[in-house]
């Protein structure tokens, strides 16, 4: 009986010992966004003077390098736009190679797997281009386009989960002469909360991570239109580093806070659906 | 008025360094031009300001009827570094009304480093700003990608507008801003802003005048006191100055490619394998820090550092460091083949230029003396204007006064862009000391990889 | 080897059901192969015809006015290089009628893609108008424009799911694909970089100079092989010590002595939770050769210690800057990235372990060991061995982590690697980025990129023969 108590102390002091190292990092960034220094603090992991002047300077001081509420307007409309289209493109894909029998949907699997091998970066330029043929360079909906033109690819999860909906559910449902669209909208769908959650929060988070497209589509060099990960990443610029570091630690944690949240809420949908889901295939 | 937006944009540029641009309609056979640069219709001219425009277009003698001035707005788009934009903003207010007969403006300020620029400009030109800032090594690769307006076909033009023919800006500016600025006897930017140089800064309560003379004293002197010096040898930009104070050159040729020649004997009869060993004596000093490209500032700030070679952009940092012991001075002698050579440098020049593909060009007005010397104020950036120049407070400025002094030794820094990764490398090997102080048929390998990385042909 | 068979033999029935058609097809049906509403014009659908000429009718507008004029010139990537004349009057530069090699590669692209979809819709419609004829003749009810419309909410549903999503992914994805590949095979870098020059085709000399081949003074064989290796050895331990470390956490946070388990998970989920240009950056920041890290090592005298014993020459740990301690930093900054994200999914799929198996151990007298390897091992690998494969193929291809902890950061002492433009910490895929931005090196971004794929493609075959055959999983695409 001792030694079970002792197990279970262990246990927690090790969880507890690697949940610190996974945390020491995360603190550091918290600290440091409280910190009255404006560069990197080197000497002390703590900063030497509390302040909330980090904050304050992001949030009313908008100045051409730190626009944050801007920044952060922009992402949120870009990502709720994103989150639309990309959400639709993944159920109605998922849908079709999960439910539906047609000639051809082996071959298109087949092809998108071929298609996702490809090192996504390589096609940056190309995309540019065929974006700059239509016009819709260095707007944000150009941006919208990119980010969720191409989201059918990520089919796989959503049609792991539909297949895993009864059958004999969609053929009762015919049978009762519903249509293959309804039995997709008020059969499948209903029953399809978690990957739909899941797909979602997804797809509304990927403006937030993403630099690299922003900074080639939103070209014009105004900060305004900039999304948050442009702006935050430009700030850790060699020549900016020095005066906004503690912005860039208080930016981080304001957009931390609520992708965690989502991240919270997506943990429980995302493994009832990717148990359901991708896991089988 | 259509032609005004590219004059425009080039008096803006002159204007930033004299920056206007007429903005042409599209009569141009197959005008590619931006779309985000097209101008608005929304008319908010009055009737004045038409008749004045009329005068401008006699001025520039048009005759393509495509446009009158009245309710033309011309569209610009400026690109300066994060740290000019302030500053960009009052000029090109100032820049608005002192054109406001030509035309109404409509300009946007973007933010895109000069160090950067090229990168940006070069993937898409067409989207490009109409007049941008670039440092003058990324001249050669803009220029034959065609990015650049050459401003000695817009002389004219300019006379017109302005008043300044190119020869008075060029007589305006130093010499080496104008060399800087001009490739195959062609202008193709204006200089903005010059002493983008670098020398030492120092502790005076720390280290005294004679200590800072030479690398030696300036060593032990620092290692007394328990403090280091900091360099930063991992760029091409910082470890050329012991090559360039040696007697060794490089020179940019006009495919873009770099010639070099680190590998052989110098004018002063120095080798190679002498200067590596020199640097390779200092970096090993425990008093030196040899400190990664771009984090000086901040090494100057934490305080470990009685000394640090770096440019007037970090003048505050030094300031706040050192306290009353503030000081700057040209940088050190170092001890090469047993004599003592004075350390040289790369003088960088920050360009204004305007796109060839604008409709509207005019960069006069950012780079006159009146904007130079309110960059200087904002920035402490060295003016390459003569007249500013000479203003006392800017030569009573500490930082300035050193850059100025090390400037004598400088070099124009004519490089290509292959010239910056092999250097890199090359100061980080010194820096982790990789290479053996003894071995001089390795330091000579080294060099001449060096050399091969240098010269290789853009591609 | 079945699915390729398959493949064929559906492709082949495609093509004969097309012959057949216009063998016996009556003249409505021949009309069609010219003009592809005559076919529905002849059955009275008169809505049909009407939408199926109109859409020939925008084909051919884009082929005359788009399509030729483009690629007639794709086989030379265009011959006018520009010129441009200042005119002082207009203060433009004016320009040539000159030609945009980008652009002929773009629109040739999409005016091949076009024509492709302009066969199969050819085809589909003769072969579509054949079964209406068919229909007609054996006395059939032929569809009304309702009825027909009916169809695509039915057994042709799929058909209106997938439109937009394909069309989607062939602007977004396949034609930047394909101009990347065409590009492989030009010299498109900055000596030819549209508008102001031309790029030409230079069949397979970027090939032979990444592998080594070429005459260049700078060659890429070097760094070629020493990226590859790297980036194997990368995807290697990045993906096993993130999948194992995950499944250990995972039991760790979900074992039955485990108290407050939603606690520990959240917390662990806050680092996948931080966007990675943030904690990686400031991670980066956190370990730099001056940083925190540094410090407080340096007090408390390990660094000392190491110089003592010879491990590092410099005052300071040089985590992320000298190669074999980046590397290693590298892989293990992943795990703290990566477990977390690993640790969801295993969660998932312990969770469905049969509690039979277990429990039947436990009767056994299994230990917790035996428990572990003989029953949950086997179990979660099974479950999750294809998703291993595609880790693997994700981590050859995982630009953010190695980006944004090495770019401006790490500097290489290898000169024939820095003479590439390559380090030591690269991957394939972040040393094509840098060729990109900042070399605008086009041909060999393009090159390596190909590379990339056939060593994907190639692993992804071999691999999922293997574990899907062991696994017994089906069909993974």
């Amino acid at each position: 009986m001792k030694r079970k108590y002792v197990n279970i102390v262990v246990k927690q002091v090790v969880l507890a010992v690697l949940a610190l190292i996974w945390l020491v990092p995360i603190i550091w960034l918290v600290v440091t966004s409280f910190s009255a220094y404006n560069g990197r603090n080197t000497s002390t992991f703590f900063p030497s003077e509390w302040s909330l002047t980090q904050y304050e300077k992001l949030l009313t001081g908008a100045d051409t390098v730190a626009n944050f509420p801007a920044w952060f307007m922009n992402t949120l409309i870009i990502a709720i736009a994103t989150c639309v289209i990309s959400t639709l493109f993944v159920l109605m894909v998922a849908y079709a190679f999960a439910c539906m029998d047609f000639r051809g949907s082996k071959g298109l699997q087949n092809l998108s797997v071929i298609v996702n091998l490809f090192p996504g970066v390589l096609s940056m330029i190309a995309v540019y281009f065929v974006l700059k043929s239509v016009g819709l360079t260095n707007s944000h909906l150009g941006l919208i386009l990119v980010y969720s033109g191409s989201s059918g690819l990520g089919y796989l999860i959503a049609k792991g989960f539909f297949g895993t909906v009864p059958k004999a559910l969609q053929e009762a449902a015919k049978l009762d002469g519903a249509s293959e669209a309804r039995c997709f909208l008020q059969v499948v769908l209903p029953m399809s909360r978690p990957i739909i959650v899941y797909t979602i929060i997804s797809s509304f988070l990927v403006p937030w991570m993403d630099f690299v497209y922003a900074k080639m589509i939103l070209n014009a060099g105004v900060s305004s239109q900039w999304t948050v990960a442009i702006g935050l990443y430009n700030m850790l610029d060699k020549s900016l580093i020095n005066t906004y570091f503690g912005q860039f630690c208080a930016g981080g944690v304001l957009i931390s806070i609520p992708i965690s949240i989502l991240y919270i809420i997506m943990q429980k949908f995302y493994v009832e659906g990717v148990t359901g889901g991708a896991v089988k295939g | 008025m259509s032609k005004i937006k590219k004059l425009l944009a080039l008096v803006m540029a002159l204007a930033m360094v004299l920056s206007l641009a007429a903005c042409g309609g599209s009569d141009s056979s197959s005008d590619t031009s931006t779309d985000d640069t097209t101008t608005t219709e929304d008319s908010t001219a009055d009737t004045e300001e038409a008749a004045d425009t009329e005068e401008a277009e006699d001025a520039t003698e048009e005759t393509s009827g495509d446009a009158t001035a009245s309710g033309d707005v011309i569209s610009l788009t400026v690109w300066g570094a994060e740290e000019d934009q302030t500053l960009l903003a009052e000029l090109v207010e100032g820049f608005k009304e002192a054109y406001a007969d030509y035309a109404t403006f409509d300009i946007q300020i973007g933010v895109e480093s000069e160090s950067t620029a090229k990168d940006t400009i070069l993937t898409d030109i067409e989207a490009a700003a109409d007049v941008f800032a670039f440092a003058d090594d990324q001249l050669a690769d803009l220029v034959n990608a065609g990015a650049l307006q050459s401003f000695d076909a817009l002389n004219d033009a300019l006379v017109a507008y302005t008043g300044k023919s190119v020869e008075d800006i060029e007589a305006a500016n130093g010499a080496g801003s104008v060399a800087a600025a001009t490739m195959n006897d062609t202008l193709y930017a204006f200089p903005m802003g010059g002493g983008n140089n670098y020398f030492l800064y120092y502790d005076s309560s720390v280290l005294s005048e004679e200590d800072v003379a030479s690398w030696d004293s300036l060593l032990a002197a620092a290692e007394a006191a328990g403090k280091q010096v900091g360099m930063t040898l991992s760029s091409g930009w910082y470890n050329a100055s012991f090559f360039i104070g040696a007697g060794f050159t490089t020179s940019l040729n006009d495919d873009g490619t770099t010639s070099i020649d680190w590998n052989g004997t110098s004018s002063l009869g120095y080798t190679g394998v002498d200067v590596v060993k020199s640097m390779l004596n200092i970096a090993s000093n425990s008093a030196f820090m040899a400190i990664a490209d771009g984090d000086i500032s901040n090494q100057i700030a934490s305080g470990s550092l009685c000394a640090a070679v770096s440019g007037t952009w970090d003048a505050e940092a030094a300031q706040a460091a050192f306290g009353d012991g503030y000081a700057a001075t040209k940088l050190p002698t170092f001890t090469c083949a047993g004599d003592q050579v004075q350390q040289g440098c790369y003088s960088g020049f920050k360009l204004i230029g305007v796109n060839a593909y604008s409709q509207n060009a005019g960069s006069e007005y950012l780079t006159n003396e009146e904007s130079q010397t309110a960059r200087f104020e904002a920035r402490q950036l060295a003016p390459t204007n003569t007249n500013a120049a000479a203003n006392e407070a800017v030569s009573a400025n500490i930082a300035i006064a050193a850059s100025s002094a090390q400037d004598v030794y400088g070099v124009v820094q004519s490089v290509g862009g292959k010239f910056w990764d092999p250097t890199a490398t090359f100061g980080e090997m010194i820096a982790q000391q990789t290479l053996d102080v003894n071995d001089d048929d390795a330091i000579q390998a080294a060099l001449d990889e060096l050399v091969v990385g240098v010269t290789a042909a853009v591609d | 080897m079945n699915k390729l068979k398959s493949g064929v033999s559906a492709v082949g029935r495609f093509f004969g059901d097309f012959g057949h058609a216009v063998a016996d097809g009556d003249i409505f049906v021949k009309l069609s192969l010219v003009w592809f509403g005559a076919g529905y014009l002849g059955r009275k659908q008169y809505i049909k015809a009407i939408i199926m000429t109109a859409l020939e009718a925008l084909i051919i507008a884009y082929t005359v006015l788009v399509g030729i004029p483009y690629i007639s010139d794709f086989g030379t990537l265009g011959t006018v290089q520009q010129e441009s004349v200042f005119n002082p009057v207009t203060m433009q530069n004016e320009f040539n009628d000159y030609d945009n090699s980008f652009m002929i590669l773009l629109f040739s692209v999409i005016t091949l893609v076009v024509w492709a979809f302009t066969i199969y819709i050819w085809m589909y419609n003769v072969k579509n108008v054949y079964r209406l004829q068919k229909d007609q003749e054996h006395g059939k009810h032929v569809n009304n424009f309702r009825e027909d419309l009916n169809d695509y909410i039915n057994q042709k549903f799929y058909i209106v799911l997938l439109a937009l999503p394909i069309a989607g992914v062939v602007i977004f994805t396949v034609v930047p694909l394909i101009i990347m590949i065409f590009v492989a095979f030009t010299n498109y870098d900055q000596n030819h970089m549209p508008p102001s020059a031309l790029f030409d085709w230079v069949g397979l000399d970027n090939f032979i100079n990444l592998f080594g081949g070429g005459g260049m003074t700078v060659s890429f064989g070097y760094a070629f092989i020493r990226v590859l290796g790297w980036t194997l050895v990368w995807s290697f331990f990045a993906t096993l010590t993130t999948y194992f470390g995950g499944i250990l956490m995972a039991l760790l946070v979900n074992g039955k002595t485990t108290m407050w388990k939603p606690m520990w998970r959240v917390l662990f989920m806050i680092t996948i939770a931080v966007p990675q240009f943030v904690s990686l950056l400031l991670v980066r920041n956190f370990f730099a050769d001056n940083g925190i890290m540094n410090t407080i090592l340096q007090n408390i005298g390990l660094t000392g210690f190491l110089q003592d014993i010879g491990l590092i020459s410099s005052n300071y740990i040089p985590f992320l800057t000298a190669p074999g301690w980046a590397h290693v930093m590298i892989i293990i900054i992943n795990i703290w990235i990566g477990v977390p994200y690993q640790m969801l999914i295993a969660n998932g799929v312990l969770m469905n372990i049969p509690s039979e198996q277990l429990e039947s151990a436990a009767i056994d007298g299994a230990n917790s060991w035996q428990t572990f390897w003989n029953i949950t091992m086997p179990y979660v690998f099974s479950v999750t061995g294809p998703a291993l494969v595609t880790d693997f193929v994700k981590n050859i291809n995982n630009f953010n982590v190695i980006y944004l902890l090495t770019s401006n950061f790490y500097t290489t002492t290898n000169q024939a690697m820095a003479n590439s433009q390559a380090k030591e910490t690269d991957l394939l895929v972040t040393w094509l980025f840098t060729l990109t931005q900042d070399y605008y090196n086009y041909k060999m971004a393009a090159t390596i990129g190909i590379v990339i794929f056939v060593i994907c493609a190639v692993f992804t075959l071999v691999a999922f023969n293997r574990v899907v055959a062991r696994t017994g999983e089906g069909d993974f695409a």
